[in-house]
């Protein structure tokens, strides 16, 4: 980073107003983490009721949502109320508590990842609410609690089709987090640091300059091959085609989630939103530069917004086109195909950057 | 017994006339009881199988259409409609009485594995017990059912509740077995991938299947029944437009307007046959398409695009449908001797758009071969699964693309030539890879073959001169075919062989008819594809077998 490092959210809030102290620390952490979670809770909103439909249309050559409000976008707020005003529906046999916390976990654990992201810069406001120095570990670990959600819920719905689900989801998670991580590691190799702005800081440099245009050291032009792989191993992660094995509805009808209805099943669906764009959030800070990219620093959230955002529309293009592989066939991959590749990735690059430093 | 029978090799394509068939038959048979579309040998209800193992292994008869059965007077009577998959033209059907007051008869289940399922529907409808069956239970209506609907003494207007049966219990014993810890699945009725009201009894060890069981009825609409109180001429007609519901209707129409005519003695236009094998044509294009398209749905998961390409392109064909017929769905365009009525004026508009049609369609189907028989993950998921070996398919009277996708070289359009399709220039596709993803080829491949034909046809319709456009031989108001006459035809419809067989009694409506359907005898190979194979592969074997329900349960 060439300037002094940007000061974090709250303490940007705390000096703003010039409070110091352990309650001025409280404070303004959690009225950063509410704008956070604002943030990626509106994206959600967005892209839920309204930017997936038209997405999805425009891939299958449909219209979709146009009625209500410009573009249809009034369709939010209308589903929004519909959602919530379904009656929710507790079958006889479920696992009570497990049951109704399953999709308070979903939703909140990704959220919980975000906590660590740095999301570029509006003016002098710097959204990124903490630095840990482990800081990439803590975003794997928070966005693996997922998986016990729908576990939890598969397991708790007391429905063979939720049941196969959650089984689906435990193999599946099992199978792609090791060469997620693993792949991850060659980066962290490279950038010699778990703090994410380290992560990031390491991809601020010129990599080659092409016709006067500076192409930046992102990790992704530094190993394509990790990032082909990590791009992998996180569809599978967030669980989308060709991986959406867990809920699969034209098998198991919607695995984990088939007997939610009314808010949790809201919460379910938020929640997948939620771990969609963290996923793209990783992957930008993993290997897409963070949050930056050409012009002022200044402005770099809608470098953000656009990286995850274009995660998201990649992940309808492959709901969209691509087929979804049979369970036996993802384990496979993941366990014979994948995590070799990983490790292969991993110590290559070990030995390169011993050999280059 | 046939060991003494001077027959070495099975000569399968040799033609038999009736009464060497009756001397290779002795005295199995004992009386002839003929029907139009074929010689009958009526004989001992203890001697089914031998008959038919006699008729199959010996003279080739390999393929047992339909079991109609029918309760008379003064006896029941099973009829066993055989064919010859190389040639479905030599037929012969084994008449099989049973007694009035103890209506037994042996079943023929261990000859061919089709009966099962057919024997079963006797039973349930008619009320005839099949000795030997292996399972004989009722198949469309519900297991507390009282009394044989067809049967002569059953009380129509007697209502019945039937009832809920209790939940199989999944810790059953049967379900468990020492070595391994198995689960019980309901798939269906009410489930994504049955396409329609199908309900698959499933057990699981983890996602393996063990055994699947495909418990049908649920849209059971007595259509038999409801054909036998029509009259010939003009109320059955509306009727096959509602079994293949999946814009198959003209091809349904077929099936009766081929067997009535027959059985009738009318003749068809030439001109009216030339926009019959059009319309019919474009019906099994839009059939196609929509089982690709739920193909689609089945392997890529609900938000796929192919879905609605495969549905956008059905929607021409519908269009096209609509103008020639006035109708989307219900066509009822077909009647006895010829079509309602001619092509939409202006007959240019109708070419032209028709043409278009055509011109485009190879671009779309490119189109799919690019989305998804190219996609490797859709190879790795369709190809050696879902395998239905040709002689498996032709012991359960597979027919249709199911049979094609097996390598089994049986569409009646050439076998058994009906409507113009022998004067025009076209060939029948088959795959030799008996898996799913033959059977989706085949489909794609046959939608090329029927637009070769609907082109030809535009080309003669087009020429055609005016004063030559006959669309309706001239018909009696009211048939009445002779009494005691039966007939057995049958078409190619969308999903295979659509048969009906007709026994006529005099009056101007059937006294009894029976539809064959192919979803029916097709739907029974499931088990043999899905057993062992994952739940997903389940899901498509059923979406390649492209089953309608309305025609499995009629």
């Amino acid at each position: 980073m060439g300037a002094a490092p940007a000061q974090l959210f709250p303490e940007f809030l705390a000096n703003a107003v010039g409070a110091e102290g352990l309650l001025a620390e409280v404070v303004s952490s959690l009225i950063g983490a509410t704008v956070v979670a604002s943030i990626i809770l509106a994206f959600s909103g967005v892209a839920g009721p309204w930017a997936k439909r038209k997405i999805t249309a425009a891939f299958t050559d449909r219209i979709a949502v146009d009625r209500i409000g410009p573009f249809g976008l009034l369709i939010i707020p209308a589903a929004s109320v519909q959602l919530l005003a379904k009656e929710l529906i507790i079958p006889e046999g479920v696992d009570r508590p497990t049951w109704d916390i399953a999709p308070i976990i979903l939703p909140a654990s990704a959220l919980l990842g975000f906590s660590v992201i740095p999301m570029g810069q509006i003016g002098p406001l710097n959204i990124h609410l903490a630095d840990p120095e482990v800081g990439l570990a803590l975003v794997f670990a928070f966005a693996s609690i997922a998986s016990v959600s729908l576990v939890m819920a598969g397991y708790a719905s007391s429905n063979k089709y939720s049941l196969l689900g959650g089984l689906r989801a435990v193999a599946q998670n099992l199978a792609y987090e090791i060469p997620l991580i693993v792949t991850a590691m060659s980066v962290v190799i490279f950038a010699g640091t778990l703090q994410i702005s380290g992560v990031v800081g390491a991809q601020t440099e010129t990599l080659v300059t092409i016709a006067g245009i500076d192409i930046p050291a992102w990790f992704a032009f530094v190993n394509p091959f990790a990032f082909v792989l990590f791009l992998t191993a996180n569809m599978a992660e967030i669980g989308r085609n060709p991986f959406d094995i867990p809920e699969a509805p034209t098998e198991i009808v919607g695995g984990y989630q088939t007997e939610y209805s009314s808010a949790y099943f809201v919460l379910f669906y938020l929640g997948e939103f939620v771990h969609i764009f963290l996923g793209g959030a990783i992957l930008s800070v993993v290997f897409l530069g963070g949050a930056s990219g050409p012009g002022p620093e200044s402005i770099s959230f809608i470098w953000f917004v656009v990286k995850v955002w274009g995660f998201f529309l990649f992940t309808q293009w492959a709901r969209a086109a691509i087929p979804r592989v049979r369970i036996d066939q993802l384990i496979e991959i993941g366990w014979k195909g994948m995590l070799v590749l990983s490790f292969a990735n991993l110590v290559l690059t070990a030995v390169i950057v011993g050999v280059i430093a | 017994m046939s060991l003494e029978r001077p027959d070495p090799v099975d000569d399968g394509a040799v033609e038999r006339t009736p009464d060497e068939l009756e001397a290779l038959l002795g005295d199995l048979v004992v009386d002839r009881d003929d029907h139009l579309n074929a010689p009958g040998f009526v004989i001992r209800p203890d001697t089914v199988q031998e008959t038919l193992s006699v008729l199959k292994e010996q003279a080739g008869y390999d393929h047992l259409s339909v079991v109609s059965a029918q309760e008379y007077e003064n006896r029941y009577e099973s009829i066993y409609h055989l064919k010859k998959y190389d040639d479905p033209t030599q037929e012969v059907s084994v008449v099989v009485p049973a007694d009035k007051d103890n209506p037994v008869s042996e079943s023929a289940e261990p000859v061919f594995r089709t009966a099962d399922w057919h024997e079963r529907e006797a039973y349930d409808l008619i009320g005839i017990e099949y000795d030997g069956h292996p399972d004989l239970r009722r198949i469309l209506l519900p297991e507390t059912w009282q009394g044989h609907p067809l049967s002569m003494d059953y009380d129509l207007d007697r209502p019945q509740i039937a009832t809920l049966p209790e939940h199989a219990n999944p810790l059953q014993e049967h379900h468990k077995d020492a070595d391994s810890d198995t689960m019980f699945l309901n798939i269906g009725p009410h489930h994504p991938a049955t396409h329609g009201v199908l309900h698959l009894k499933t057990v699981l060890d983890g996602e393996q299947v063990i055994d699947v069981e495909p418990d049908i009825g649920y849209l059971h609409r007595s259509e038999e029944q409801m054909a036998q109180s029509g009259t010939y001429r003009h109320q059955i007609m509306p009727y096959p437009d509602r079994w293949d519901y999946i814009s198959a209707g003209l091809l349904n129409e077929w099936a009766y307007a081929r067997a009535a005519e027959d059985l009738a003695d009318i003749e068809v236009p030439e001109y009216a046959q030339v926009i019959r094998t059009m319309g019919a044509e474009m019906c099994r294009i839009a059939a196609h398409m929509l089982a690709l398209a739920t193909f689609a749905l089945d392997i890529n998961g609900d938000f796929t695009a192919t879905f609605m390409y495969a549905i956008n392109d059905r929607e021409r064909v519908q269009d096209l449908l609509e103008d020639l017929t006035g109708q989307r769905l219900m066509f009822n365009y077909f009647r006895l001797g010829g079509v309602v009525w001619d092509l939409p004026e202006p007959r240019d508009e109708f070419f032209s758009k028709t043409r278009d049609f055509l011109d485009q369609l190879p671009e779309s189907v490119e189109e799919y071969h690019n989305l998804i028989t190219s996609n490797e993950i859709f190879q790795m998921r369709t190809i050696d699964t879902g395998v239905l070996p040709p002689e498996v398919a032709k012991n359960y009277g597979a027919t249709g693309p199911v049979a094609r996708g097996s390598g089994v070289d049986y569409d009646l359009r050439r076998d058994d030539p009906y409507g113009y399709y022998d004067e025009l220039d076209w060939d029948v596709v088959t795959e030799d890879g008996c898996d799913n993803f033959s059977r989706l080829l085949v489909r794609m491949r046959e939608v090329e073959e029927s637009a070769k034909i609907i082109e030809q046809c535009v080309d003669l319709l087009e020429d055609w001169p005016e004063d030559e456009r006959n669309i309706q031989a001239n018909v009696p108001r009211t048939l009445r075919p002779d009494d005691d006459t039966e007939i057995y035809r049958a078409v190619e419809g969308a999903k295979g062989e659509l048969g009906i067989y007709i026994r006529a009694d005099g009056t101007d409506k059937p006294a009894r008819f029976k539809i064959r359907s192919p979803c029916f005898s097709n739907l029974q190979t499931l088990p043999e594809m899905a057993n062992g194979e994952y739940i997903p592969d389940v899901v498509a074997a059923l979406g390649s077998l492209d089953i309608v329900l309305g025609e499995v349960d009629r």
